[in-house]
């Protein structure tokens, strides 16, 4: 076990390398947009478009070898050293840390309260198949997974900030802080609750109902299987069989989605959610560097769901052989 | 519609059966499904008295494992539902039971064993988790005692160095050893009345033998009753007191083992027992099993059968008549009161008789 | 899947061509046991095929003959929101112009492609094969809300496929800006003149512009007519390139093993690991967001879940007798792959392949939304975008794109659910 454990460990730093090398020769390959623009403005203005490019390129360090800019540009991003944000005139490192705060505010309960409330569903559904609440629960999940929620966003500002009034249509980046630092109070306090209510629903549309749809799935795989007969026949009581019988062998393959899937729908979500309500967290801020063609800074901030999703890859591994006494640890 | 005992065979009779440890009279469990009801138990009887085994005999689709399912109502619900009938236990009417009641009946003084235990077995708990489940949902025990008796039932049920056992998963034990653990399980709490539902069709010949003869011996230190449910007729020889053969869902024949194998008189029991291999006729019963959604007028066998007559296919299946002595009833027109069961018995006709190009399903394996 | 014929496919081709009858009399694959038959439908497909790979060819070597790298940035990049005219540049000769179509842009090819080889390896097989169809189409019906989406889908599809051909693009018309829908109405001072009626102080909708109009005054149903074909040609062309790259690589992978199976799905390994959104985020960030490029994005990342899928069905037919047996016989590796592995992979494909579309679409909504898309193409993320800074006045813009977009997406999961229970043997709830 410790040896399959070192190898996932070693896989998600190759992964992490991979991932690096590829953004890396993407960025070499591509034109440097600012410096086009820059060349632009040299011919524009009369001067020679060539010098200006070779100017710019050497104040980046673009002029050196390939795997000396390569060997510059890992060890860069491996020691965190991520670059400088033109448009926000500070480290990347601490926009990011400026704006996570927010983004897990209403992110780390959404995602706590959206894997609880579609697991019981998806355990209620199963359960109970083809009964009137299963059908309740299957048609509005597929609700859940189909709407955009960027469209759902604004559908709901529409209604509760625009015709009912009952919420700001601009978020208030204060509200979670006490003079200017940020303070439990204030996160919980009913002011800033109230603006991050919508949003949070928006991100738990789609997480709930892929849960659900999951867990019923999995625990329709052993609704019907003998051991919940002996279970029965032992006289444990319907619910204890559901919780323990149905839901603990079906929590293995849920654990999987839970990393695989509804991060990604969290991640994705948040980041248009938040573009929507103007809540300055992660995705915003990524949206913000795109629009300010601030490459460093959209580097920056895909960066973070890219390695929480190979940590995540990498977590969801070692549960599986913690929670699953069947796996071998040879497999893949 | 099959009779009961009491009142189809003498008085004395009827205080015997009330006395009964398990009584199932006129029991009927059906399945709600797209194409129809499917009657899967149609109207079936048969006592268990304490400390006796009883065999339930029949072929696939017969109706066995539903019948035993019914008497702790383990079948799934819905579909599954009990229309009519009655299942006493102890005196009791499980039918009228509340749920509450009922699982303080299941694995405390009713415990089942399965067929496949493969899959009875949750993978992802120890054997010994599942086994103090089993404890102490019945008995009022400490994590220490519980554990203990864990101990003690696998020693039982001959599993060597119990206690390294109990940290073991399903995965890491053979076929044979997890029937035992099922097994000792199923003992957890001193059943009344053991179900076993085919225990040994899953394993390999050798280790059945030993399964049986486990059972065998538990029953005796125990006086319990077990109601085994097979369609191995070596098997029911082997261990049972009395049997129960099944047909599409009725009862067919119902006597003391003895009796049952010396003088087989409904003639579906006597094809039965003709396709055993030592009898040499290895094809089968020709035909098949009726449809369980419609089933035909008459006696369900009519069809396969090589002494029906044309009243056979008309009315109700006959009641259960007595053919010999008292305790052995036969559903079969021959039997009738005024009736000349020697068409049956004195017959030399052969299943082959009827027409075998169609090999049958009789007496198979599943 | 495949074009191959049955008996039936004759009669099909005796009512098509009906001139050359003797022709037709003679079914190949009844003599020739490897169904290697030219049949009708076959020699059209390589007909078409051949003409469309030399327009094709003709129109790269139009545009790339000369200065083929910048040439190259510019077709990628062709209407990416940076395209600079560098002095010293060496046009190339441009893209063709062909008779009738004019000059044929890079999603168009791509989007004829796959319309043709839906038309010879979807509708045709099903219109040849009428017992399968049927069968399977019983499966199918039982499922209302399935038949609901196939016909609201088959409309998206049809308006968007020939209503943008005579209809123009919406324009940009500031005095229009802000006309609220037929239905709705809107303070008089929002828009600047008001098309509709005018009473006490609210400016009425019009059926000038039935939905409406935007900020910049371009007509909201003609936006969302557009944004149909654009759509449909991200979720279908997507979907193509996504079945035929998963498919090569499951089948290789499962066919070859050892080595190539290796090096193939470590690579899904990673691949599947991204956040397949993120990783299309950075790339049209880098490469600039024009459709074409959206679409080949989408395409070449995508695949590695339904190859998973192609190779794990495919080793489980490896082992199969009758695979065994075409081996045996003589049959080479493409030939066994094509003819015995791929059909028997397909269903499991197509299910997937459909639950894919809806993924495809939101993408590039959601990209659209971000403003990484091309900003003069009217697709359903780019109008909801229109409409963001307006939604305290004009409600309506964001809006009603959005239901379109709900009811696609809601429709291809509707469908590809249906598909599943209807052909996928394997059936279960999740994947």
């Amino acid at each position: 076990m410790k040896w399959y454990i070192f190898k996932r460990l070693l896989w998600a730093g190759v992964a992490t390398m991979v991932v690096l090398t590829i953004t890396f020769v993407l960025m070499y390959l591509t034109p440097d947009t600012r410096i086009m623009e820059l060349e632009f403005q040299a011919a524009q203005s009369g001067t020679d478009p060539e010098q200006a490019r070779q100017a710019a390129e050497t104040a980046r360090g673009m002029d050196q070898a390939f795997h000396i800019q390569y060997i510059d540009f890992m060890q860069n991003m491996l020691s965190f050293n991520w670059g400088w944000s033109d448009s926000r005139s500070e480290p990347v490192i601490d926009a990011l840390a400026s704006a996570i705060p927010y983004s897990m505010m209403y992110g780390v309960p959404a995602v706590i309260i959206s894997t609880i409330i579609g697991i019981v569903i998806g355990l209620y559904s199963a359960v109970n198949q083809y009964t009137r609440g299963d059908y309740v629960a299957t048609f509005v999940a597929f609700f859940g997974i189909s709407i955009p929620n960027f469209w759902f966003a604004i559908i709901l500002l529409v209604i509760f900030g625009t015709w009912l009034g009952w919420v700001d249509l601009l978020f208030d980046t204060q509200a979670s802080k006490i003079d200017g630092e940020w303070a439990l109070r204030a996160i919980v306090s009913w002011e800033n609750v109230k603006q991050l209510i919508l949003p949070m629903f928006v991100l738990m549309t789609a997480s709930v109902a892929s849960m659900m749809r999951y867990t019923r799935a999995e625990a329709l795989e052993y609704v019907e299987s003998d051991f919940i007969k002996t279970a029965k026949a032992k006289g444990v009581s319907e619910r204890t069989i559901v919780a323990k019988h149905i839901f603990r062998p079906a929590s293995i393959p849920i654990a999987t989605i839970l990393v695989g899937d509804i991060l990604g729908i969290v991640f994705v979500g948040s980041y248009l959610i938040e573009v929507v309500f103007g809540i300055p967290g992660l995705g915003y801020l990524s949206f913000d560097a795109i629009m300010s063609q601030d490459t460093a800074l959209v580097f920056g901030t895909v960066f973070v769901p890219v390695f929480v999703a190979i940590i995540g890859n990498l977590a969801q591994d070692i549960a599986y052989v913690i929670l699953d006494p069947r796996i071998k640890y040879g497999d893949r | 519609m099959s009779k009961q005992p009491s009142q189809t065979i003498g008085t004395d009779e009827s205080t015997r059966s009330s006395n009964s440890l398990l009584s199932v009279s006129d029991l009927c469990t059906y399945f709600q499904t797209d194409e129809g009801v499917v009657k899967a138990v149609d109207g079936v009887s048969f006592d268990v008295q304490s400390g006796e085994t009883v065999a339930i005999v029949g072929e696939s689709g017969s109706g066995k494992t539903v019948t035993s399912e019914s008497i702790t109502r383990l079948f799934k619900s819905p579909p599954g539902f009990i229309p009519e009938g009655s299942i006493e236990f102890d005196g009791e009417e499980v039918n009228d039971m509340t749920v509450e009641e009922l699982r303080t009946l299941r694995g405390g003084r009713v415990s089942h064993i399965f067929q496949n235990p493969q899959g009875a077995l949750n993978p992802v708990y120890t054997i010994g988790w599942q086994l103090r489940e089993a404890i102490e949902l019945h008995q009022e025990v400490t994590k220490k005692e519980a554990n203990e008796k864990a101990i003690e039932l696998l020693t039982q049920v001959g599993i060597p160095e119990a206690s390294a056992r109990l940290g073991d998963y399903p995965h890491q034990l053979s076929g044979g050893m997890k029937q035992r653990v099922m097994i000792a399980i199923a003992l957890a709490c001193e059943p009344d009345l053991l179900i076993a539902d085919e225990p040994t069709t899953a394993l390999d010949v050798t280790i059945q033998a030993q399964i049986l003869k486990l059972l065998k011996s538990l029953q005796e230190e125990r006086d319990m009753a077990i109601l085994f449910i097979t369609h191995d007729l070596g098997v029911v020889a082997e261990v049972a007191d009395r049997v129960v053969v099944m047909y599409a869902g009725k009862v067919m024949e119902r006597g003391p083992v003895m009796e049952i194998f010396e003088t087989p008189s409904h003639p579906y029991t006597r094809a039965l027992l003709e396709c055993l291999p030592s009898k040499g006729n290895l094809g089968g019963i020709p035909g098949s099993l009726p449809s369980p959604i419609d089933p035909p007028d008459g006696c369900r066998f009519a069809s396969r059968c090589v002494f029906a007559q044309d009243e056979c296919l008309e009315g109700p299946q006959p009641p259960a008549y007595e053919a010999g002595t008292a305790d052995h009833v036969v559903s079969c027109i021959h039997y009738e009161p005024g009736g000349n069961p020697d068409i049956v018995l004195k017959s030399d006709a052969t299943v082959s008789a009827l027409d075998v190009d169609q090999m049958g399903v009789g007496g198979e394996n599943r | 899947m495949s074009v191959d014929t049955d008996p039936t496919t004759q009669s099909a081709n005796v009512r098509k061509d009906a001139d050359s009858v003797t022709f037709e009399d003679v079914n190949w694959d009844e003599i020739d046991g490897t169904a290697r038959g030219f049949t009708r439908t076959r020699i059209a497909w390589y007909a078409i095929m051949g003409t469309y790979l030399l327009a094709l060819l003709n129109d790269l070597f139009n545009r790339f003959a000369e200065g083929a790298y910048q040439r190259t940035v510019a077709f990628i990049t062709d209407t990416s929101r940076y395209q600079v005219e560098t002095p010293g540049f060496i046009p190339g000769a441009g893209p063709a112009e062909y008779p009738l179509v004019g000059e044929i842009g890079g999603v168009t090819w791509l989007w004829s492609l796959t319309l043709l080889v839906g038309v010879f390896y979807v509708a045709i097989p099903l219109y040849q094969n009428q017992r399968m169809t049927a069968y399977y189409w019983r499966e199918f019906k039982k499922n209302k809300a399935a038949v609901i989406s196939l016909i609201y889908l088959a409309i998206i599809f049809a308006i968007g496929l020939t209503v943008p051909r005579f209809m123009d693009p919406p324009e940009v018309e500031p005095v229009l800006a802000y006309q609220p829908p037929v239905w709705g109405s809107v303070r008089e001072t929002v828009p600047i003149q008001c098309v509709g009626p005018v009473s006490g102080g609210e400016c009425h909708g019009s059926w000038a512009h039935p939905f409406g109009t935007t900020h910049q005054g371009k007509d909201i149903l003609i936006s969302i007519v557009y944004g149909m074909e654009i759509s449909m040609q991200v979720g279908l062309i997507g979907m193509f390139l996504t079945i035929l790259i998963a498919t090569t690589v499951g089948l290789t992978a499962a066919y070859f093993g050892g080595y190539v199976d290796e090096i193939l799905f470590r690579y899904v390994d990673i691949q599947i690991t991204f956040p397949t959104f993120f990783l299309y985020l950075l790339v049209v960030y880098l490469v600039g967001g024009s459709l074409f490029v959206m679409i080949i994005i989408f395409g070449v990342l995508g695949w590695g879940g339904i190859a998973r899928i192609v190779r794990s069905e495919a080793l489980q037919r490896r082992e199969e007798e009758y695979i065994m047996a075409a081996k045996n016989a003589g049959a080479g590796g493409l030939w066994t792959m094509r003819r015995h592995l791929l059909p028997n992979v397909s269903n499991s494909v197509i299910t997937a392949a459909t639950l894919v579309i809806p993924g495809l679409i939101l993408a590039e909504a959601a990209l659209a939304f971000l403003g990484l898309g091309d900003p003069r193409l009217p697709s359903w993320g780019e109008t909801i975008a229109d409409g963001r800074s307006d939604l305290d006045r004009a409600w309506w813009i964001s809006t009603i794109p959005g239901v379109f977009l709900f009811m696609t997406i809601l429709a291809f999961n509707f469908l590809g659910d249906a598909l599943r229970d209807a052909l996928d043997p394997r059936q279960g709830g999740g994947e």
